[in-house]
Formats: C-alpha cells, sequence, structure tokens
C-alpha cells in the first residue's frame, strides 16, 4: 500500500510516541514528525467525582496513578489513536521533575498500558537536535517554573541549574489580581485570563517599565473591549503591566534575566561567552510578544549594574531561533531525537519489570563509575 | 440496563478491585472472573470517519496520518464543515470561437453551520472538485526538520556500530545516560579532553543554527493601536494548529478531521476477548460481547424503609437471573473467600485453582502457553468504601429460573416454588425474585460521618454453569461463583423524638 516515496520511511519504522507531559498543556505526537499532533490541557476528568483535575493536582501517588491512567488512556485511544501495547514510547521531562511523578508515570506506563520501551529524555539536553547544535543555554519558560540548564558539547552543566516559579502562573495570578474589580470571582477562571493574557496583553519595554510605578507614566495603551456571555472592557494598564512579575527581582534579587546570569556565572570561565552566545527560549511563556527583545534589554542592563559588573565579562548575547513555535520546541527535540534508532538508551519492558525502577539522575547506582566505560 | 441518570446504587466489585455498575463490567467466561475497563487490555480494532464513516484499512490509515482525506473541522469553533457548492459564470477562453458564451460552471466552497465561518471569508479559492483537492499547509520547516532527522539517525546508526564492537565488554543495562546523559560519570569523562572535534563532518551534516543578536523588538504602534478582539484568535484556536498558531481570525485554516477508533477488550490473564465490535462502522453491534450483565445475576433495589441508627429497616431487593440456565443463589457475608468451587459427583466442594480453568480453556486459536507472553501483574485497587450498616443475612438459599423470553408474555401462572422460604421471598415471577432482608445502621456515633450515605456490603454466590466445552470436561461444568457488593441505600433519617 506505498503511495509515495515519502510513505515508505513511515511504513517501515514501528510508530514511536512522543509525549510532553508540562503542568499545564500536553503536547503529543509521533516521533519524525514536524509537529505535535495536538497540544491539550494536561487535566482529566475524575471518572468517580466527575470534576476536571489537573494531572498536577494529585494529593498521593495513588491518586497520581489513577489520574494517569485515565489521562494516558484518553491520549492513547483520543488524541494519538494507537494501541499501546509494545510500542516505543518517548517522554520528555524536565530533570527537576519529582522523582514521584517520573516513577508513577513509568509505572503506568508498563503495568497498566504494558508499552514495549520507554525512552525519558531531559527538555533541556534534546532540544539541543532542533538547531544542530552542541553548545545552548536553555531557558524554558512555562506554566509552574522557568527552569535553565547550561549544555556544553553535548554535556548539561547541571551545577548550574536555576528554576524560579517565574512562569504563567505567576503571571495569571497578577491579571486575576488587576482585573479584581471587574471580574467576580466565579467569573475569572484560569481559561478566560489565560485567553485575556494570550490575545491582548504583552511585554512592555524596560523604558516603560521604569517609568509604570511613577508618578507621570507614558500613556497606557488602548483598552480593549471583550467578549464572553457579557462585555467588559480590559483597561491598557492591565495590558502592559501583566508580565511585570517576571521582570521584578524578589527579595533574593531574582527576577528571570538574573536565573541566565547567575548561571552563567555559575559555569567555567571558559564556557561563558559561547553560552551567552547561544540562548534558546522555550516554553508558552516566550512566545509573549516582545519577551525576548525585553530580556535583551534587562540582560544588558544588568551586566552593568553594581551586581555583574564586576563578575561577568561578557558584552553581547545571541539568541537562537529553533525551527519550531517555542511551546513545542522541547517536544520537536523529542521527536528528532526519538526517530533515532537507539535501543540502548531505552528501558525495555523486560528491565523494567525486573528492576521495578526507572533510572535516575540523583540516584547513586546510575551514577557509577563504570569498570568497562565505553568513550568514544 | 443503564440505570436512570446513572447513579450507581448497587455497585459490584470487580476482580481487580474496582467498584462499578454492572453496566460497566465484563464477565470472562474462560477464567470465570468479572473484568471492567480497568482491568482488561485495550486495543485499536478499526478506525473511521465520524462524519463520512470512512473506515480505511490500518496500513492506509497511517499514510493518512489518522486523518480523514474528506472531512474537515471548522478552525474557529471545531465542528464539522460541510461542503457547498455554487455556480459561477466562467467565460470561455476559447477566443477563435466567434461567440464566446459564458458558461456556468459548478464550484465548491467549505463553510460552517454553527459558527459561519467559510473558506470563502478566509481567502481559500473556490475549488471545482468537491472533494481532494483542498490543500493542506505546509509547514516551512520541514526540509530543516528532515535534514536534522537524517543527521541524527547517522550519528546513531554510527553509535550503534560502535556498541557492536564493544558488546562483549558492557555490562550495564541502563546506559540510557550515557553520552547524552547527565551523569557526573559522564561530565568526568569529558573534562580536560580536546573540544569535540568534528570528526564526523559528513556532506550531509545540516547547516548548524546560527545565533544572532537581532531580535525582534516589539513594535511601537502596540501602545497606540487599539484592538478589535473578535480579529484576534483565541488560545484553543491556536493550539489546533500547532505548526502555525496563528494570531488573526482570517489566517485559520480548515484542519482535516480526525479518524475515531472503535476498540476490543481483551482479558489480560487469558488472552481472550471480552469485548470486539463490528468492523463496520455503520453497525453498533457486537461479535464479542460478554458483558456481566448477560452472565451474572443483576440485583436491584426495590424499595427501602427509611433508615434509624441501631433500627432494622425492611430493604427489598430484586434479583434477575439472566443466563438459560437454573441458578441457586446465597447471600453470604462480605468476608467469604471469593475462589469459585464446584461440586464434584460425590457431593464433595472443592476449589477451583484459576490456573485449572484456564488450562481446560485454552482455546486452538490462542497461543501456546510458552509463547505466550508474560502476564504483567497490575496492583489492584483498593476499596476505599465504609460499610455503616450491618445487613442480616438469610440461613436459606433461593433459586432463580432460568430467563425465558416466552414467559414474559404469558400469563401470569402460578407456579410458585414451594421450596420457597416464604419470610425470604416475598414475590416472583419468571427468572425474577424479591427478597427481603434486614438493615441495621451501626450505632457506632464516632465514626459516623454527618450526611454519608448508608452502604451494605454482601457477597453474592450464583450458580454457573460453563458451557465452553474442553478436553477434560465433556459436559458442562456447574460452578459456584461469588462477587462481592455495595449497595449505597441512602441518607440516614434524623430521629425527631
Amino acid at each position: 500500500m506505498l503511495r509515495s516515496y515519502e510513505g515508505t520511511r513511515y511504513i517501515s519504522d514501528k510508530q514511536v510516541i512522543v509525549l510532553d507531559i508540562g503542568s499545564a498543556y500536553t503536547k503529543y505526537g509521533y516521533a519524525g514528525e514536524t509537529a505535535p499532533r495536538g497540544i491539550i490541557n494536561t487535566e482529566i476528568k475524575c471518572p468517580e467525582s466527575r470534576e476536571l483535575r489537573k494531572i498536577y493536582s494529585y494529593k498521593d501517588e495513588d491518586d497520581l496513578y489513577q489520574l494517569l491512567v485515565e489521562f494516558l488512556h484518553m491520549i492513547f485511544f483520543k488524541c494519538v489513536v494507537i494501541s499501546p501495547k509494545d510500542i516505543k514510547i518517548v517522554i520528555l521531562e524536565s530533570p527537576l521533575i519529582p522523582s514521584k511523578f517520573r516513577n508513577t508515570l513509568a509505572k503506568v506506563l508498563f503495568r497498566h498500558f504494558e508499552v514495549g520501551s520507554l525512552m525519558v529524555l531531559p527538555i533541556h539536553l534534546v532540544t539541543i537536535s532542533t538547531l544542530g547544535v552542541d553548545t545552548l543555554l536553555v531557558l524554558d519558560v512555562g506554566y509552574q517554573e522557568a527552569t535553565l540548564i547550561p549544555v556544553f558539547e553535548g554535556v548539561p552543566i547541571l551545577k548550574a541549574w536555576q528554576a524560579l516559579p517565574l512562569a504563567s502562573k505567576a503571571v495569571h495570578e497578577s491579571i486575576t489580581r488587576e482585573m479584581k474589580t471587574i471580574l467576580s470571582e466565579t467569573e475569572s477562571t484560569e481559561k478566560l485570563i489565560e485567553n485575556i493574557k494570550v490575545r491582548t496583553c504583552f511585554v512592555t519595554t524596560m523604558e516603560r517599565s521604569l517609568k509604570l510605578e511613577t508618578d507621570n507614566p507614558f500613556k497606557p495603551p488602548p483598552d480593549v473591549k471583550y467578549y464572553t456571555t457579557r462585555t467588559f472592557e480590559i483597561p491598557g494598564s492591565v495590558r502592559e503591566k501583566a508580565f511585570e512579575v517576571l521582570w521584578q527581582r524578589d527579595n533574593d534579587n531574582l527576577s528571570v534575566p538574573t536565573m541566565i546570569l547567575d548561571s552563567i556565572i555559575k559555569c567555567p570561565v571558559d564556557t561563558r561567552t559561547q553560552l551567552a552566545e547561544n540562548i534558546l527560549l522555550i516554553g508558552g511563556t516566550v512566545m509573549a510578544k516582545g519577551f525576548a527583545s525585553r530580556l535583551k534589554t534587562e540582560l544588558l542592563y544588568l551586566l552593568n549594574s553594581e551586581l555583574y559588573k564586576e563578575k561577568l565579562k561578557i558584552k553581547t548575547f545571541k539568541f537562537h531561533t529553533a525551527p519550531s513555535k517555542p511551546n513545542y520546541t522541547a517536544w520537536l527535540g523529542g521527536a528528532i531525537f526519538g526517530s533515532v534508532d537507539l535501543p540502548s538508551r531505552c528501558i525495555t519492558k523486560e528491565n523494567y519489570l525486573e528492576l521495578n525502577r526507572v533510572p535516575d539522575w540523583v540516584n547513586l547506582i546510575d551514577n557509577r563509575k563504570d569498570e568497562a566505560s565505553n568513550t568514544i | 440496563m443503564a440505570y436512570l441518570f446513572q447513579i450507581d446504587c448497587v455497585r459490584y466489585a470487580c476482580s481487580c478491585g474496582s467498584l462499578k455498575s454492572i453496566a460497566k463490567i465484563y464477565f470472562c467466561r474462560h477464567c470465570l472472573s468479572i473484568r471492567c475497563g480497568y482491568c482488561v487490555c485495550h486495543e485499536v480494532d478499526s478506525y473511521y470517519c465520524s462524519n463520512c464513516l470512512e473506515n480505511p484499512p490500518a496500513s492506509e490509515v497511517r499514510l493518512k496520518k489518522y486523518k480523514c482525506s474528506n472531512c474537515f473541522d471548522c478552525p474557529c469553533c471545531f465542528e464539522t464543515l460541510s461542503i457547498r457548492s455554487g455556480q459561477v459564470l466562467v467565460k470561455s477562453l476559447h477566443t477563435t470561437q466567434e461567440e464566446s458564451k459564458p458558461v456556468t460552471k459548478k464550484i465548491y466552497y467549505l463553510s460552517c453551520t454553527l459558527c459561519r465561518w467559510s473558506s470563502r471569508d478566509a481567502g481559500i479559492p473556490d475549488q471545482t472538485v468537491a472533494t481532494g483537492s483542498w490543500r493542506e499547509q505546509e509547514s516551512p520547516n520541514t526540509y530543516r526538520i528532515t535534514a536534522l532527522i537524517n543527521f541524527y539517525k547517522i550519528l546513531g546508526s554510527i553509535e550503534k556500530q560502535q556498541k557492536e564492537r564493544k558488546k562483549f565488554q558492557s555490562k550495564r543495562i541502563f546506559l540510557q545516560f550515557e553520552k547524552f546523559g547527565i551523569t557526573s560519570t559522564m561530565a568526568r569523562k569529558r573534562v580536560g579532553q580536546l573540544p569535540l572535534l568534528q570528526s564526523n563532518t559528513q556532506s550531509d551534516q545540516p547547516q548548524p543554527s546560527e545565533a544572532s543578536e537581532e531580535i525582534e523588538e516589539l513594535s511601537q504602534d502596540i501602545f497606540t493601536k487599539s484592538i478589535d478582539i473578535t480579529k484576534i484568535t483565541t488560545l484553543d484556536q491556536r493550539l489546533q494548529h500547532p505548526e502555525l498558531q496563528v494570531e488573526n481570525i482570517n489566517e485559520l485554516r480548515p484542519q482535516r478531521k480526525q479518524f475515531i477508533v472503535k476498540r476490543s477488550q481483551r482479558c489480560r490473564f487469558c488472552e481472550h476477548t471480552v469485548s470486539k465490535p463490528d468492523y463496520c462502522p455503520t453497525s453498533t453491534k457486537f461479535k464479542i460481547q460478554l458483558a456481566a450483565f448477560y452472565h451474572v445475576p443483576e440485583l436491584r433495589i426495590v424499595a427501602c424503609e427509611p433508615l434509624r441508627l441501631g433500627y432494622s429497616s425492611e430493604l427489598l431487593l430484586k434479583f434477575c437471573n439472566p443466563t438459560q440456565h437454573q441458578t441457586q443463589i446465597i447471600l453470604l457475608s462480605m468476608d467469604t473467600p471469593m475462589m469459585p468451587t464446584t461440586t464434584t459427583l460425590q457431593g464433595i466442594k472443592e476449589e477451583i485453582n484459576r490456573e485449572n480453568v484456564q488450562m481446560g480453556c485454552d482455546s486452538p486459536n490462542l497461543l501456546p502457553s510458552a509463547v505466550r507472553q508474560a502476564i504483567v501483574v497490575e496492583e489492584g485497587r483498593q476499596v476505599n468504601i465504609v460499610i455503616n450498616a450491618e445487613v442480616i443475612l438469610p440461613s436459606s438459599s433461593f433459586i432463580l429460573p432460568p430467563r425465558d423470553d416466552a414467559a414474559e408474555y404469558d400469563d401470569p401462572s402460578d407456579s410458585q416454588n414451594s421450596q420457597d422460604d416464604p419470610k425470604l421471598v416475598v414475590w416472583r415471577k419468571g427468572n425474577k425474585a424479591i427478597i427481603r432482608l434486614d438493615v441495621i445502621p451501626y450505632v457506632d456515633k464516632d465514626k459516623m460521618v454527618k450526611d454519608e450515605p448508608i452502604v451494605v456490603g454482601l457477597a453474592m454466590q450464583y450458580g454457573y454453569i460453563n458451557t465452553i466445552a474442553t478436553l477434560e470436561h465433556k459436559a458442562p461444568q456447574k460452578l459456584d461463583l461469588k462477587v462481592k457488593l455495595f449497595l449505597t441505600l441512602g441518607n440516614l433519617v434524623h430521629n425527631i423524638l
């Protein structure tokens, strides 16, 4: 039944499912494709209480197990429409994910769905494959938190990791606070707030931002009429201020731009220039209008500030553009990596059932120095 | 079958521990136990389009990327688009003829009947054929990504060759974190080495991405230009097409409709199918449907006296035998062992091992047990239900006659079973019987949560005739099976004294 040359590739291989289960959205699709098949909310209707629940709102491991069973069942039979038994799955995860979550996920996949093999890939590392480079500083601003791990010549510099709860969720909270007078509590659902953010809000310039809190700010952008069950106006100041929470430095002087600088400081001196000139922004929040340009101005401003002047001698920052939208760049990395046949990097069903654990970088057993080390 | 408003008053305990109503459970005839959607293995049986009901074979579905080639979803409201036809006057191009008569030509466009989106509004040219000519949007990055994939595939095969050479040295099972990994061993290995030489510079290595200092600045007119919210797409509309995620409503393009699947379900323990739908998408019938409703006696609550703490209330339960065989029902307490038993010719009760049952029931189309994959055992679910009332179990058993469809239309004959205990059985007709029980809610006040419905639990033993002809037992085997039941009776009535 081969129709085209392109088709031969798809037919000859066994299909590999790539899943990126984020805290707000799950990206799913097949390895070797250029974009995910779909991006859906990471939530499922609980079969017993019949309420919509986020997967990450789990109470304990048993609860998470049930939620994941329901959620993955929907993914397999409604989204990717494939029998999960004995297939290969690529899971993208942040290296900072709770062990409880990844262990339960592996248990669900192997014990309940009986998948054939599982490849767990760290998000920041696989992202390099979307660019074809070896050295990259990856900043992932998602829903729950912003995380950063630099990768140098294919090796993640784990000690320079950064994570701050400055992401979508913080932005949503700030919008909800600002809109309190306009929207009642029942009206301001996360869905609506998110749509207001995506459709009307933007990241303002640093110059304007500095004047926002002073007595004579710039003229705010025009208000926007928004229609739901009723019509209301979104003030221009709300649109402009929405993302400010990401740039305001907290009591420890931390914000999104300082994450990059702090991480570079923690890296060895000879890697710093290269990392600063290879920055990639991923995650849904970086798609906000003006995010990248604001980040760049903030970075250059901080370089000349007292805090970093002495420590860092970097002059320029350069940014990469991935061949994808930032909110699924990590998925694309997994899709490229997953299309490569690397049986040795997978956890097979037999291995899992025998040992009952997933290798983890924090676990000493997986960090042993190998007597038969196979360096190339 | 399903109760009004789907309230699960009577729940059966599945062998995996889930509690479900009888309409939602299966009965595996081969391992003689109750299975549910949670503990069976789901498999995709066939694909079909929910709009045009096309069902291509599985190999073709994959080429079509699991999407229907003819049907489209509205990019605005995600409903199915309908194909509309219109007529347009086309001037003949042949100028050689003196009179170039305008010719009417049929043209087609897509339109949404719900939100009035149409392909004309979006600026998609009309098509001259109804199906098959609508163009898909190409991802702008396909070429680049294909180059990257091929490059990493080559890297993968190089690594494979190297592994092959060192096959006898490597003893580790998990190599996942090596080289591309994040273990400290890996980092240590790289320390002090020369920067990675580009030794593997293949001719087809794609150009690595160039970072640039220039970034798209925020356009200045965002501070002054007013926004019409109706022209900007919502997040759902953007995520419908992840590749482009367009911002303006008029850039939205219709998406091909995704196929949906018919599932078959297989018992995990004996690998026999418990449910298999008809292949044809227009049919709602099943080829195999081992629903518990056809094999296990059904229990319904008829009436229950108001429940008072510490006082006994009368509970009327209706039992119905769905099988073609007479069955004897004994109500037991919750803590009886659940193993199926049989009575031998000598009248001795013996337990049946699940393995024995399976062995005897091996049908020839299944793989021999040696080839079969090891059963992956999943932990059972905890029954988290609090029983807060005691039920006084009857000492005698009762018999339900087989189902007889014709009897439904007969006059009620007074073929009352004289063996019935009149205290227990209050009504009987055909294969149904109503029995009377007494329920006493616990007096234990501390444990009682206010307004928690009263739940009683009991085990039902029922006779089952195993009609699957096996090599060992030529005659149908008589078995006694048991199932745990949980009945939600409603809230307590507070005594006004």
